[in-house]
């Protein structure tokens, strides 16, 4: 990239981001911070934070480590191995995902707890789910998702030959992947483990809901809201888990150090990559079901649960949860879910891979400060997004505008981070000389990065935007605060509906929910022609 | 305006009559209704085919959803031509918290359910409006806020629900018959209760401990320490504890008798009992402060106060009504049968910040 004097193109959309970057995700977060109050320094002397921060630390190593090793086997198997059904797991790994609160993580009780059809019934055991160990457990399963789909992004554009050349010198396979293919997947590893960390630091559904007493900073933010009305409080904790996720965010920067991953370059390379022995291909294929019958099982009981009376005591089929979400104001709340997730996902990704390219390629100044914000949101619990909305577009100057449009604003920035991290992983893997080529030849740098680099960045491209759908309808917490009766989406639905004790419906919501999700992803995969496939990376 | 002021008023005053009349035409338990209205109400509810208030009414509810659609659409009925815009929200906490965090342009006109510990905080704040109904003079002063910012129009009374199967398979079937009761060792890590701190029920039954003790803190407080050995998880939402008993999962939680009852009637294997010396909420409604619908709001305040409002949502919610001449719900506790303590609601709402800090480093969570 030329100096920015020289490409107005390109100092305009870096003004725009920076525009975007501090009203919609700066400007909100600060009205939370400045909350008149005075229990700012009364919540800190208290020391009640000190227990939730180390629960949360605790919960953060374990679970952070486990999802990122299973993102990891994930991602090489299906990367790499010659594993069979690799359709039916790309759709797995990504159901995790689509899990409106509540509901998932009362299905792993209704499955696991004290009780539990599997742990009781099957097993007669009486351990139970709640506390660390299922936090633990749940959010491994909740999270290895984000960390598979950076990390399979990054494996799928190694360079094949580099393999090829270790096992031609002698290498076997366990050195390739030893010395070869894991060091060149750390950009991604990189972006997983920060992104996974962030990510779980910020988890509200599930230790809520089988965290028991086990309280982390996100349960005890929302305790200090719903039990006391302490939004200085509030915001206190939320400061925390901020100054958290810079800590991550530096350690990250040192951990990647000024080391090359350029992997892809202006040769062309055509050659398969080294086949991987069946035996490896096979144990791939095993870890995969094994994770994928514990998925199918919970998401299962959702289906078994929406088809049956009141599930798991009264198993008599019926079809009336079904009629019923197709009726009254169900069917637009399940359309606006639709409409704001599509737009949120597409503007979202493609602001991420714009913001990626000024930050990766440029060589401004404040380039750092540019690039922590956009990781920022990740760290902030989705309450708390909707609470800064709330508080900074609620005046009287803004009433014209449509509280779905606030929707999709707020759901666009909360979930750039990963599709950010995508970009900025995907550019460090594209050998600069590509887009000079293009610039030297006359090209602008903006024309080089349209032509030359957003066609190698699908994938980047893909990941932005399949997390932010999947997040943006199953998001309860950041709509909470800003849905009004004509912008109503079904998690509200499914959450009023797990109040009203009525849990076939609330599942049999929930399954059409996930269900139009999934057929939407696979109607934009088919327009763009492949291009974004379903979950992630394709081999 | 006045006209529709004083029309307003008249078309009130038919309402309670006429209400009055239908209960006296259907003989009900209520106290020497005067037939005198009845003729009048008869040719009146013909004559009164155009409301006279009108207007659009945001409202923030509470109530189940269940209730909402039923309620609002008896509204409509009485008041055709106030539109509704019904924002439902089954967690009073988030609807306060949504009222504080929108002051600067409110987007809500009337907040409806919940108990009163959530209305009065924002009363203080100066986020509600005044309004002395004239229909709250039926409403004993215990269930209504001295400077008028809510009147509670339903009460809940706080229960036991316990899985009959487990029950009797590991506690001889014996439900406990006071609070005290919960402290026996053979429920240890077979009681859930409703987490104190993110529930409105389970402060109220922490507040309930302390006028049981006469407002002896440091008793109520080893009562809880005691309780806390036996409780093996606080449940952050009150029904998500319902359907963990109905699941079976754990053996018994105290909680709303009637959602307790709710559930029983869809045909789950639960039981409810009232332990003496309970406490119990009073639903509220109030208006809130800057809406461009005063009368509208003031009409469904009105007509939440009237006995057709009260009999309906005893129907819907199992709930019972503030009001003296609304029975309750068959085989639901009446405030009048179970035993209460001397709930202090003002007290409770004053010290809910204090109170809950002092559980809070009492059972070290």
């Amino acid at each position: 990239m030329r100096s920015l004097r020289r490409e107005p193109g390109v100092l305009l959309a870096l003004l725009a981001v920076v525009v975007l970057v501090g009203a919609f995700i700066v400007y909100p977060q600060v009205r939370v911070i400045l909350t008149p109050g005075d229990s700012y320094g009364e919540f800190f002397s208290g020391g009640t934070w000190r227990n939730s921060l180390l629960h949360s630390l605790e919960v953060m190593a374990l679970s952070t480590a486990s999802a990122v090793t299973l993102g990891f086997v994930y991602a090489y198997a299906m990367v790499y191995s010659d594993m069979r059904w690799k359709p039916f797991f790309r759709l797995i790994g990504i159901l995790p995902l689509l899990s409106p609160p509540f509901v998932v993580a009362a299905s792993y009780v209704i499955l696991f707890g004290p009780r539990g059809l599997i742990t009781y019934n099957v097993f007669g055991q009486t351990i139970s789910i709640f506390g660390l160990g299922g936090i633990w457990g749940v959010q491994t399963i909740a999270f290895f998702p984000f960390a598979y789909q950076l990390i399979a992004d990054v494996l799928s554009r190694s360079d094949a030959r580099i393999e090829q050349a270790a096992r031609n010198l002698g290498a076997g396979s366990w050195r390739v992947f030893r010395t070869v293919t894991l060091p060149l997947s750390r950009p991604g590893l990189g972006a997983a483990i920060l992104t996974t960390a962030i990510y779980v630091l910020e988890d509200f559904g599930n230790p809520a809901l089988i965290g028991g007493t086990f309280t982390v900073l996100p349960t005890q933010a929302y305790g200090l809201i719903s039990g006391f009305g302490d939004l200085p409080g509030a915001a206190a904790v939320s400061t925390i888990l901020l100054a958290l996720a810079l800590v991550l965010y530096f350690a990250k920067i040192r951990l990647d150090g000024p080391r090359s991953f350029v992997t892809v370059t202006g040769r062309a390379s055509s050659m398969p990559r080294p086949p991987v022995a069946p035996a490896i291909s096979w144990a791939c294929f095993a870890a995969c079901m094994l994770l994928a019958g514990i998925i199918a099982l919970v998401y299962g009981s959702l289906v078994v649960s929406a088809l049956t009376v009141a599930f798991p005591q009264n198993t008599a089929l019926t079809f009336g949860n079904f009629e019923y979400i197709t009726s009254g104001a169900n069917g637009t709340a399940l359309q606006n879910t639709l409409v704001y997730g599509l737009a949120a996902a597409l503007l979202s990704s493609l602001l991420a891979l714009v913001a990626g390219w000024l930050v990766e390629r440029g060589r401004w100044t404040g380039r750092r400060a540019l690039d922590l914000l956009l990781i920022m949101p990740a760290a902030i619990p989705g309450l708390f997004f909707g609470i800064g909305y709330a508080l900074a577009f609620n005046e009287p100057w803004l009433d014209w505008l449509d509280r779905g449009v606030l929707i999709i604003i707020s759901m666009i920035f909360w979930n750039i981070p990963v599709g950010y991290q995508a970009a900025v992983a995907g550019l460090r893997q594209i050998d600069r000389s590509l887009d000079e080529a293009a610039t030297s030849l006359g090209a602008s740098s903006l024309r080089g990065f349209r032509d030359v680099l957003v066609p190698m960045l699908g994938g980047s491209l893909r990941v932005g935007f399949v997390t932010t759908f999947v997040r943006a309808v199953t998001t309860l917490s950041v709509v909470i605060f800003l849905f009004t009766p004509s912008s109503t989406v079904a998690t509200i639905r499914i959450f009023q509906l797990v109040g009203d004790l009525n849990w076939g419906r609330a599942t049999a919501f929930t399954v059409a929910d996930i269900g139009l999700a999934i057929v939407a992803l696979g109607a934009v995969a088919l327009l763009a022609r492949g291009r974004i496939a379903l979950g992630g990376a394709r081999a | 305006m006045q006209d529709s002021q004083r029309g307003y008023d008249r078309r009130t005053f038919l309402k309670l009559a006429g209400a009055t009349a239908a209960i006296a035409a259907c003989g009900g338990a209520t106290p020497a209704a005067s037939a005198a209205p009845s003729a009048a109400a008869a040719t009146s509810a013909a004559a009164a085919t155009k409301a006279p208030v009108s207007g659009t009414l945001s409202v923030y509810s509470a109530l189940n959803e269940s209730t909402n659609n039923e309620f609002f659409k008896a509204f409509n009925a009485a008041y055709p031509n106030v539109k509704v815009n019904v924002l439902p929200l089954a967690a009073a906490g988030e609807l306060q918290t949504r009222i504080r965090t929108e002051k600067a342009s409110p987007k809500s006109d009337v907040f409806i359910g919940g108990s009163s510990e959530f209305h009065d905080p924002l009363g203080k704040e100066g986020l509600l409006e005044q309004y002395n109904s004239p229909n709250a003079k039926d409403i004993d002063a215990k269930f209504k806020d001295a400077s008028g910012y809510w009147v509670g129009w339903y009460t809940g009374i706080f229960g036991f629900i316990s899985n009959n199967d487990r029950l009797s398979k590991e506690l001889g079937g014996k439900k406990p018959a006071t609070w005290d009761d919960l402290l026996d060792p053979s429920w240890k890590g077979k009681l859930i209760l409703p987490d104190p701190v993110k529930t409105g029920g389970g402060y109220i039954f922490i507040a309930t401990q302390i006028f049981r003790f006469n407002r002896d803190e440091a008793k109520a407080m080893d009562y809880m320490k005691r309780l806390h050995a036996n409780v093996a998880q606080y449940i952050p939402t009150s029904p998500g504890a319902l359907t963990l008993i109905d699941q079976g999962q754990f053996v018994g939680c105290p909680n709303w008798a009637h959602d307790i009852l709710t559930e029983k009637g869809k045909n789950n294997p639960v039981d409810l009992n009232v332990p003496a010396d309970t406490g119990f909420e009073v639903g509220a409604i109030s208006i809130i402060k800057g809406t461009k619908s005063l009368d509208a709001a003031k009409a469904l305040v009105d007509w939440s106060l009237t006995k057709e409002a009260g009999d309906l949502n005893v129907k819907l919610s199992n709930r019972g009504s503030t009001r003296a001449d609304v029975a309750p719900a068959p085989g639901s506790p009446k405030l009048s049968d179970v035993k209460l303590v001397n709930y202090d609601r003002q007290w409770a709402t004053d010290n809910k910040d204090r109170i809950l800090k002092l559980w809070q480093t009492t059972v070290g969570i």
